[in-house]
């Protein structure tokens, strides 16, 4: 163990227990996981990705790439989350993810020393790209179960997630992302302004890098500007600050998407807010420097460990030395040696730092080792050491290496400026040769991107830019913002920065921690020709996952670019996508999961259908009835016991799910007949007719029947499936193609109750069930259509059928449809009426031939379903002039037949293939496929309808269906599609 | 998020909308050659740039609108009814 607790920092009082692994712990509130384990002397945290190297904390922020946790346990385990962001709250469980059996003796370590030994490495640069170039045999036997043992990081949850997640839509004027110096001065300024403001920070504490600052007597005058500026704006009613808010992208119209984590019924709020204008204060982070093992546990961002004494009261060692090639890492060791900590040393890669820096050491006794660089981290698990050694001027070797011991190694790298909301918006960011790091470069439209984001790390140079950012935000809104209380302290920003890139050095140097990408990996992805800075992160997977670039983008850039010999300016940065941080799924999916995933529609008969003992089927996004099954019947015992008392007697059948649409007014005849390949304008009123309707392009869109009510008014039925695109369609037609008809259609699928009534009794039902209508075949024939009332319900009755029986379709009143539908079922008591679900439905209209979407599924014409005879040669329609193309119309298309199965009692599989061959393998003649199956009563065979090469003439052969997945292949033979009633005796009789 | 501004109901987030299709092209007449009516159906030009379609508001007013939206920025800087045009109103 090296970290303590050492100070107050700006931690509560109060004490809480939380485990580690199982282990019980002590934290204080406002700790940090990460702080937390330190405080608790816990170095080694986790075990990396591929090479399972021991890793510690790296960081206090969001940049942290060593501590990943998994959060809780059961369903509400949230693993690979970053220890240094997730606070500690009461009883919280921590586990170690990626080692077995502990992070401190882990067996897969080995992966890392394979690495050395075998030619090539397992694990490096491009590994999945060469394993899948061994014999493909073993890449399932071997390769990628024992990589996906080896390789991973945190589980996740096998039960479902208990808590709630939601949506949170807004607006504001103007939107501040993030909360250090330069964000609090632009809200403070625009809240002036009193347009409404809403301020992001991802952090529990606002303050940015003020929160790195000793909360000590000296800073007492700073720290209270903080506190009273974050107290203002949390009063200002025209502010929504949104703390724990991860801000972490930017799309069209100025929306910013974030996830707030929130402690409560609620686990994360997903924020979509639209901005009219946003200043982006996202800050810096630092850079870790390359050398030798610089992932070891207890090898820290300095900026990291600073922040850890000062805000967390948490000392990260007992001896601290830091490794710098900048100004800003002196602090660290200054605050360390001022808060009573031993520093060993402070190694600067430059030759000449300032003369401040020099005394700060010098008065501290701290020793200052100039021109020097740290080669490796030493230690077996974690820092227990640092080899030293001096750099030659062309920074190309080292001498004279020597020990330092200590047992936290503070470092830095430079400051890399968050650019990557601003470029969600805009164009690439820029080299900035000055702080070594990529600025942004054109805003995008209503954008301002200031303080350290901008590359401008000065406390009160950043707080200016803020201010002249909400001042132009505020005025061209119309509005002025305010002024402020400037921070009664100033903070240089200059770094003084020179590039130290990588060490030339022994042992691991990585360049992406979290990924486990070295610098030899970029070196080799240069060798192999991945030259370009998308490729290299293809392929050595570098900057993906929850580090998304931000500590390794540009050292593994700058290191490609020194292979390459260009500048790295040339070599530009990879394109920033959105999502920038890590951020949980159960966000987008808020409350719409499970059940609410989307709605269910339900017919006004659900409850009766309930009642009977209904089993239902999701259909389309209606809840239909499947099937009624009797006691101890199986579904196929219920539906061949439904479909057959159908055909002998009478069955009813709910289908309200059919699309409704009334279309009126003096034009509608016309509209029809340029819409159904069929004429509807000679129909008379009291008729009905089945229509089809083609694409633009001549293939079949929908069919459905259309009844005139009166000379001006039709009443079109859809199948289930296009009721909705088919209304937008007709829609379209009118308001685009054929503005000057004088139509209008409206969707009526609600008002309507629809059921049908089939069997050779149906006639004798209705009659005795609505004694009123006269239903003999002369005053009611086939495609008749009456208006009726029963018990003050207006009804619609078709004489239509689907099933190949005398039939009807009773269209009630939605609120009367129940009491509809339970007085036809009264009346057809004596014939013993029983209700029938979707796959009677569906057995009855195969046996008749009639299709449905698993026939008309975008691909058939009307030659391919027999139907060509329909289409009118005497008025133009959508898809005629497509329709006969030559491809459309050739005789060795894939036509509809019926198809019997040899041996009666055999099933013939809806999707298989037909075959000439009865062992016809993979490469053999496809000659269609299998669209519908049932197995009818009426023939006591299994029978489908499917599509086969040229079939209109095939009738009487004998084929295959060979259904290869299950390796089962039926003898048929192929027949009409019409099994029953071929000539409409029954329909019409 | 892009919004659309819709003459009915006022600027409107777009997942009230469905995309329809390419606004610029010309219905070929009734009688018009096969080879006609296969361009028209099949060919589509893909601009970076300013292009005009038609969007729907199928769960808002249903009216449908063109849109004049720039492909590259997804910018929308008209919408009127199918039978307007951008260049009218400016």
């Amino acid at each position: 163990m090296s970290g303590f607790r050492h100070g107050e920092g700006r931690l509560g009082d109060a004490t809480l227990n939380f485990t580690f692994d199982g282990k019980p712990m002590l934290a204080r509130a406002g700790d940090t996981v990460a702080s937390a384990l330190l405080a608790n002397g816990v170095e080694v945290v986790g075990r990396s990705f591929k090479y399972h190297r021991p890793r510690g904390v790296t960081s206090s922020g969001p940049e942290e790439t060593g501590a990943l946790v998994t959060i809780g346990a059961g369903g509400k385990a949230d693993p690979n989350a970053r220890a240094t962001m997730e606070p500690i709250t009461k009883g919280l469980e921590v586990f170690s993810q990626n080692c077995f059996p502990s992070p401190k003796f882990d067996l897969m370590s080995v992966n890392g020393l394979a690495g050395a030994i075998l030619p090539g490495s397992l694990f490096s640069a491009g590994f999945y790209y060469k394993t899948f170039m061994w014999p493909a045999a073993l890449w399932y036997k071997f390769y990628e179960p024992s990589i996906r043992a080896a390789a991973g990081m945190g589980v996740p949850p096998k039960v479902a997630d208990p808590d709630i997640y939601d949506r949170v839509q807004s607006f504001c004027d103007v939107a501040v992302v993030g909360g250090g110096s330069a964000g609090l001065s632009a809200a403070l300024s625009a809240a002036q302004s009193g347009l409404r403001v809403v301020l992001f920070d991802e952090h529990n504490d606002l303050g940015g890098q003020l929160l790195n600052e000793a909360n000590s007597e000296a800073n007492a005058d700073l720290e209270q500007w903080r506190a009273d500026a974050v107290a203002a704006l949390k009063a200002a009613s025209n502010v929504k600050v949104l703390t724990r808010t991860v801000c972490w992208g930017r799309f069209d119209g100025n929306m910013l998407a974030a996830h707030e984590s929130v402690d409560g019924k609620v686990r994360q709020n997903y924020h979509k807010v639209q901005a009219k204008k946003i200043i982006i204060a996202a800050g810096a982070i630092e850079r870790p420097l390359v050398f030798g093992n610089n992932d070891k546990p207890n090898v820290m961002l300095a900026s990291g460990a600073r922040r850890m004494l000062n805000h967390y009261g948490t000392a990260t060692g007992k001896t601290l030395a830091v490794f710098t090639n900048n100004d800003s890492a002196y602090q660290t060791a200054f605050d360390y040696a001022d808060a009573g900590i031993k520093v060993s040393a402070v190694v600067d890669s430059r030759q000449y730092p300032s003369q401040a820096l020099v005394d700060g050491c010098k008065s501290r006794g701290i020793t200052l080792f100039t021109q020097c660089v740290v080669t490796e981290a030493k230690g077996w698990q974690a820092v227990r050491s640092i080899e030293i050694a001096d750099l030659a001027a062309n920074g190309q070797s080292v001498s004279n290496r020597r020990r330092v011991s200590c047992d936290v190694l503070a470092h830095s790298g430079g400051w890399t400026p968050q650019v990557q909301m601003a470029a969600h918006g805009g164009k690439p960011p820029l080299y900035d040769k000055k702080i070594a790091a990529f600025v942004v470069g054109d805003q995008a439209p209503d954008t301002y991107s200031v303080g350290a984001a901008e590359g401008e790390n000065g406390l009160l140079a950043g707080v200016a830019q803020a201010l002249h950012a909400a001042k132009a935000a505020c005025g061209e809104l119309g509005k002025e913002a305010g002024p402020i209380i400037q921070p009664p302290q100033d903070r240089d920003g200059a770094t003084n920065i020179v590039p130290l890139w990588s060490v030339p050095a022994k042992g691991k140097q990585l360049v992406d921690i979290q990924h486990d990408v070295t610098a030899a990996d970029v070196v080799q992805s240069h060798q192999e020709g991945f030259i370009s800075v998308e490729h290299l992160k293809r392929y050595t997977t570098l900057g993906m996952a929850n580090d998304q670039g931000r500590t390794s983008n540009v050292n593994a850039l700058a290191i490609m670019a020194q292979c390459r010999g260009i500048s790295i300016a040339e070599a530009g940065t990879t394109r920033f996508r959105a999502p920038l941080a890590p951020v949980s799924m159960g966000g987008f999916g808020g409350r719409e999961i499970g059940k609410h995933f989307k709605p269910v529609r339900r017919t006004p008969m659900q409850e009766w259908h309930e009642k009977a003992g209904a089993v239902f089927v999701q259909a389309g996004m209606y809840l239909r009835p499947q099937y009624y099954p009797k006691a101890g019947e199986t579904i196929d015992d219920a539906y061949e016991r439904e479909t057959e008392h159908v055909r002998k007697k009478v069955g009813i059948c709910d289908v309200t799910s059919l699309g409704k649409i009334e279309i009126v007014g003096p034009d509608a005849a016309e509209f029809l007949d340029r819409v159904y390949i069929n004429m509807f304008s000679t129909l008379k009123v009291g008729k009905a007719r089945y229509g089809v309707m083609l694409r633009e392009d001549g293939i079949v869109y929908d069919d459905g029947t259309t009844s005139r009510f009166a000379e001006d008014r039709f009443f079109m039925t859809t199948t289930t499936a296009k009721a909705g695109p088919v209304m937008a369609y007709l829609e379209r037609c009118l308001e685009i193609d054929w503005p000057d008809l004088k139509v209008r259609v409206s969707s009526v699928s609600e008002r309507w109750g629809a059921m049908a009534v089939a069997g050779p009794d149906a006639r004798a039902t209705l009659t005795a069930a609505f004694p009123s209508v006269d239903f003999s075949n002369e005053a009611f024939p086939f495609m008749g259509v009456v208006h009726a009332e029963h018990n003050g319900a207006k009804m619609v009755i078709l004489r239509i059928s689907f099933s190949g029986e005398m039939a009807y379709e009773v269209y009630a009143e939605s609120d009367h449809a129940t009491d509809i539908w339970q007085t036809i079922i009264d009346a057809g008591q004596v014939h013993d009426i029983v209700p029938y679900g979707l796959e009677t439905l569906g057995a009855l209209r195969i046996e008749k031939g009639h299709v449905t979407g698993a026939e008309l599924d975008g691909r058939v014409t009307l030659g391919d379903v027999h139907m060509d005879g329909m289409a009118s040669k005497k008025k133009w329609f959508v898809g005629k002039n497509l329709k006969d193309r030559e491809g459309l119309v050739h005789p060795d298309r894939p036509q509809l037949v019926g198809l019997k199965s040899v041996d009666p009692r055999t099933p013939i599989s809806t999707g298989s293939i037909l075959v000439t061959d009865a062992n016809a393998s993979a490469g053999a003649d496809k000659q269609g496929w299998v669209s519908s199956m049932t197995y009818s009563p009426e023939l006591g065979n299994f029978i489908a309808l499917g599509f086969l090469r040229g079939g209109k003439d095939r009738i009487g052969e004998r084929i295959y269906a060979a259904y290869p997945v299950k390796g089962r292949t039926v003898e048929v033979e192929v027949v009409s599609n019409h099994f029953v009633d071929p000539t409409n005796e029954r329909v019409k009789g | 998020m892009i919004r659309i501004n819709c003459p009915y109901c006022g600027e409107r987030e777009h997942s009230e909308f469905t995309y329809g299709e390419d606004a610029t092209r010309t219905t070929p007449d009734n009688d018009a050659p096969m080879e006609e009516w296969n361009k028209f159906v099949y060919e589509r030009d893909n601009p970076a740039g300013e292009h005009i379609e038609y969007w729907h508001h199928a769960f808002g007013c249903r009216a449908w609108l063109k849109v004049q939206r720039n492909t590259f920025t997804h910018d929308i800087s008209w919408v009127g009814l199918p039978h307007e045009n951008p260049e009218a109103e400016s």
